[in-house]
Formats: C-alpha cells, structure tokens, sequence
C-alpha cells in the first residue's frame, strides 16, 4: 500500500441482500453475499491526473464545459466473482454473473 | 420406552451368548497379531485394517502368478455373457487363486484418491464371486464408523447443528414468514466454497432446461434437442456433495418444511428437471440393472442397501441405530443413476424414490416391489431424515410417523443427543464409535475372563482393557455388526 492510504481507501466491501434486491428482475428471496469497491483513490493520483485537473481548470482543454473528464482515479472492481446461481420464487433456476466484485483498484 | 430398552438390552446379551465363543477366538487372534506387530517393531496397528483394492490390486501386480489371473479374470467378466465365460475352467482357476490375494477383502473409501479404480478392481473380483446378481450386494466401502475423516464430517453436522441452535431460529416467531430450505440457501450462499460448488452444479443442470433461462447468452445447446447434460449435472452434483461439507449440503437436501413452497424448494434441490427426471419412467429393476453395470452406482447402491436397511433391533430401525451412516450412503446415490428424490413437493409426509416403476414387472413384480420399498417405506432412512431436520432445527415438534405395530415406531431427537456424547465427547474412552460405549462393560468380562498374555504390548496400561486396545473393541464390535 501507498503511504496516505488508510481507512476510507478504495478497498472491497460486502452487503448481504436478497437476489430481488439487486434490481435485475429476478424475483428470488435467496439470500447473497454482494462484494462492491468503494473508498477514496486520492492518495493514487498519477502524474496524469494531476495534468488534466491543471489543464481543464486552465481552459486548455478544446471542448469546454461539455469535454467530460475525470480528473481523478475511482474504485472500481478490477475482477468479478464467479457466477451466482439461484432458485426464483416460481421455482425456476437462473445463473447471473459479473454481479460481484472479487478485486478492487483506483483505475 | 423402557419396555424399547428392555427389548434393546435382551437382544444384545442374546446376541453376546452366540457371539462370546467368537469374539474369545478372536481375541486370541488379535493378540497373537499383536505380538507380531510388537516383535517386527513396525509401530503399525496391530490388526489388519482393509487393504485398499489401488493397493490390493499394486500388491496383486508385483506378483506374476497374480497378475495374470487378476488378468484373465478381468477379461472373463468383460464378455456380455458373463456367466457362461464365468463358468469357463480357467476363469473359475483364475477366481480360486485371488480368493487368497489381497484382493479379496481389499475395501474403498468414500472420496478417497482413485475411487473410480479402486472400485473397478473391488467389482472385478467380485463380480465374479456372486453368483448371480444378489438382491443386496456387500458394500466396497469401508464401514462408516472405521473413518477419522467420516467421524470428522459427522462431527461437523453435529456442530451444525448445534449452531443452529444457538443461532435465533425464524420458526420459533409465528409472525415471519418460515422456509428452513430459504435459510439453508442464504447459508450456503454466505460461504464462498458452498456459494461456488452449488451455482457450478445449478449452471450445468439447468442449461437447456428452461430454455435460456439461465442468462448466461452461452445458449449452444439447441433449445428442445437436448434437454441437458445429465452425465456432467451428475458429476457436478457429486462434486458438490462430496466438496462441500456436509452441514451446509445436508441442510439444503434436508431442510424440514412447513408449507409447499419449501418443499418444493427442498425438491428442487438437485435440480430434478435434468438430475432426476426423463421422459419415460424406466421399470425398476432395469434401472437397477443399468446402475450395476456401472462400477461407481453399484457401489453406491450397495453401500445405501447396507446403511440403510431397515432392521427390527434396533430403535432408529438403522444397523446398528447409526442413522447418520444411513443419511451419508443416501446422500451417495445422489449424481449416479439410482439418483434419488423427493417424489413431490408434500410437506407432510414426503416420500423418496429414484426414477422408477414396477409398471412392466412381468414375474419380477415382487423382486421390484421390494426394491422399490427400500426407499419410499424406509423407516431407517425417513427416521434418519427426520431425526437431522429436527435436530437442525430443535423448535419443532417432533411428528411421530403413523403408528405402526412393529417396535420400529420413530423415537425423537433423543436419540442424537444421546449418542453424541458416546460419539465425539472428550470422554469417549478411546472409543471410535457409540456402539463401543454399550459394549464396554461386557467386553470388559471377556478380557478378564481369557486375559492370559494381558501384559504384551500395553505398558501404558490405564485399567480401562477396553480402551487400551481399542482396536480389539473395533473388532469385536464388527463382529456384532456382522452378526445383526
């Protein structure tokens, strides 16, 4: 770990919800453990960020206001879990992948 | 109860009476053995423990006279006309000579390293042994009570238990909504292993199945040509069950159930749709005759006909009342083709059967019938079901199962209860199974009475003689299992 990173930085966290609870139209009262990236990427600016925050706020940038960029790292999930599978509540059976996070990183 | 206890005991000192002469012969034997381990100083247990057939058939190899009957009698029970090439001279030559190899008591453990083989050279030599096919066929497996590891998953299923009876309990809240079978999922889905095993096996069950309903767009499989691939569903089923432990599969297979949507759940379990079902329903004994053609359900099947069979000695109404042995060989038909299930989603009286009917039976009908009854009207196994849900799950009352006036009537949860102690307490004495704990003070008698050479190899002798051999106390204790 970089120094500056503490608590707050980018790192996987989990919820524990029901399978209806994703949104994805499934109706199922299955239970699952859901992993998400969340936390601060601050300390993981690169060079390159830095630049862009500098020359976008210098209006250096062609495109103005609707040029959208981001001036820094997020957290997100660099790999995902393996397929979830579950039984809905007609008793039907359905596998959902990519719908965990297995690693994260300020990308 | 008492009157149960009475019959219990009775039954026991009968047996002891017919056995005693035995089990003092065997002691002598015993003995003896244990001598000759002490003098070669190899520090291995005393007494021979079951070979196992990878072995037994390695050991048969490094003998030239063995190996090559070994080899005329595999090819002597390849033909399709087996019993004619059986009743061949040099086939029956072959047979005589293994009968005398290590092959002819080697035994296979359940998940052990090359089961597969290890079953191929059990059934090579066997096969040819029984003459005829047998209604109930000797099990390759080692007893169930032998294995540390099967004491281990046992264990685990008690302490399963035991967490779910700390844990708060939905049922005892009349208010929510209760599905034990709902509950099972969540913990299984809260652990990764369980979580990974149970959606690879639902994923290759139910492709094809419902017509791209899995989600995964991996839809190669034209819809209605082929509704799924029950070789690769059984075997991640097996994987599943044999990966997994079992107090996380258990309670999916088992979970007691209130009303139909748990039931149902608790059928869908091992995704019936491509494990279980087919379109047409084979007659039983067909069914039967293509599991034995295939070394691992045959075994799988002895093993359940061995577990599970219904015994009038005892309370559970299992051998030896050990009704989690019943559950275990259950549990391993599941993924072969005897695969069993719940017949339908009844949350008040389930029945069990494989994927089979006597419709067809011609003169066979009672030979089916019977085959049949061994799991829908299995008390063993409906007492062993029932003793794990309500062991896993303490608030509910205990149903008893419709009076019968044999003395087989289902006795609660006690049961488990009371032989956990015997089974995995601090205080076992060394004993590997519950079955010792009620042997000891008999046992006890027959060692003093013939204790001439007490004092080879036991320096660290504790006054117990039960327990400073407990390897004589396995052995004896085989012989009473022999004997019920």
């Amino acid at each position: 770990r970089a120094r500056g990173e503490g608590r707050g930085s980018c790192s996987l966290r989990e919820a524990v919800v029901s399978v209806t609870e994703l949104g994805l139209g499934y109706d199922s009262d299955e239970t699952l453990l859901f992993r998400y990236c969340s936390g601060r990427c601050a300390a993981r600016r690169r060079n390159y960020d830095v630049s862009l925050e500098h020359m976008k706020r210098a209006g250096l940038l062609k495109g103005g206001r609707r040029n959208k960029v981001r001036r820094g790292p997020c957290c997100r999930p660099i790999a995902y879990d393996d397929d979830v599978s579950f039984l809905d509540n007609n008793h039907r059976y359905y596998t959902i992948h990519e719908v965990s996070a297995r690693a994260c990183a300020c990308v | 109860m008492l009157g149960y206890l009475d019959f219990y005991t009775t039954g026991f000192i009968m047996l002891f009476t017919n056995v005693f002469g035995v089990l003092l012969l065997l002691e002598e034997v015993a003995r003896s053995l244990a001598v000759a381990s002490a003098l070669s100083g190899t520090g291995t247990p005393g007494w021979r423990t079951p070979v196992d057939c990878v072995k037994a058939s390695d050991m048969c190899n490094q003998s030239p006279q063995c190996s090559s009957r070994f080899r005329i009698m595999r090819q002597c029970l390849v033909g399709r006309d087996r019993s004619t090439m059986l009743a061949n001279r040099e086939c029956q030559a072959a047979l005589e000579v293994l009968q005398d190899s290590p092959l002819y008591d080697c035994r296979c453990k359940r998940g052990m390293k090359r089961e597969l083989q290890c079953l191929q050279s059990y059934w090579s030599i066997h096969m040819g042994l029984t003459e005829g096919e047998q209604f109930y066929e000797t099990s390759p497996y080692e007893p169930m009570t032998f294995r540390v590891s099967d004491d281990f998953r046992l264990a685990s299923i008690i302490s399963g238990m035991d967490s779910a009876a700390v844990k708060s309990n939905p049922c005892a809240d009349s208010s929510k909504p209760c599905n034990p079978c709902l509950d099972a999922a969540k913990a299984c889905n809260l652990n990764d292993t369980c979580k990974k095993m149970r959606s690879l096996y639902i994923s290759v069950c139910s492709k094809g199945v419902f017509g791209g309903g899995t989600g995964s767009g991996t839809g190669r499989l034209p819809i209605g040509a082929e509704p799924c691939n029950r070789k690769r569903c059984h075997k991640a089923l097996r994987q599943f069950l044999d990966r997994v432990p079992s107090e996380h599969s258990y309670r999916l297979l088992f979970c007691p159930c209130r009303d139909q949507a748990c039931a149902e759940r608790r059928r869908q379990t091992i995704v019936p749709a491509c494990s279980y079902e087919e379109r047409g329903k084979p007659n039983c004994l067909e069914l039967r005759r293509t599991c034995r053609s295939d070394p691992l359900c045959r075994s799988r099947l002895a093993d359940f006909h061995m577990n599970c069979e219904m015994t009038v000695h005892s309370i559970t109404s299992c051998p030896n009342d050990n009704h989690q042995a019943c559950l275990a060989s259950y549990v391993g038909v599941i993924g072969t083709d005897m695969t069993p299930n719940y017949v339908d989603a009844s949350h008040t009286n389930f029945t069990i059967s494989p994927w089979c009917t006597c419709r067809g039976s011609g003169n066979q009908e009672e030979e089916c019938m019977a085959f049949l009854r061994d799991f829908r009207e299995n008390t063993c196994l409906r007492n062993a079901i029932q003793a794990f849900e309500y062991g896993s799950d303490p608030s509910l009352v205990p149903v008893p199962l419709p009076a019968t006036p044999s003395p087989r009537t289902f006795i609660g949860p006690t049961i488990i209860s009371a032989s956990t102690p015997a089974l995995f307490g601090p205080d076992a004495n060394g004993c590997l199974f519950s079955d010792c704990a009620s042997l000891e003070t008999p046992l006890d008698l027959i060692t003093e009475s013939s204790g001439t050479s007490q004092d080879v190899g036991d320096d660290h002798s504790s006054g117990d003689q039960t327990c400073t051999h407990p390897w004589m106390t396995v052995l004896s204790c085989l012989m009473v299992r022999l004997a019920l």
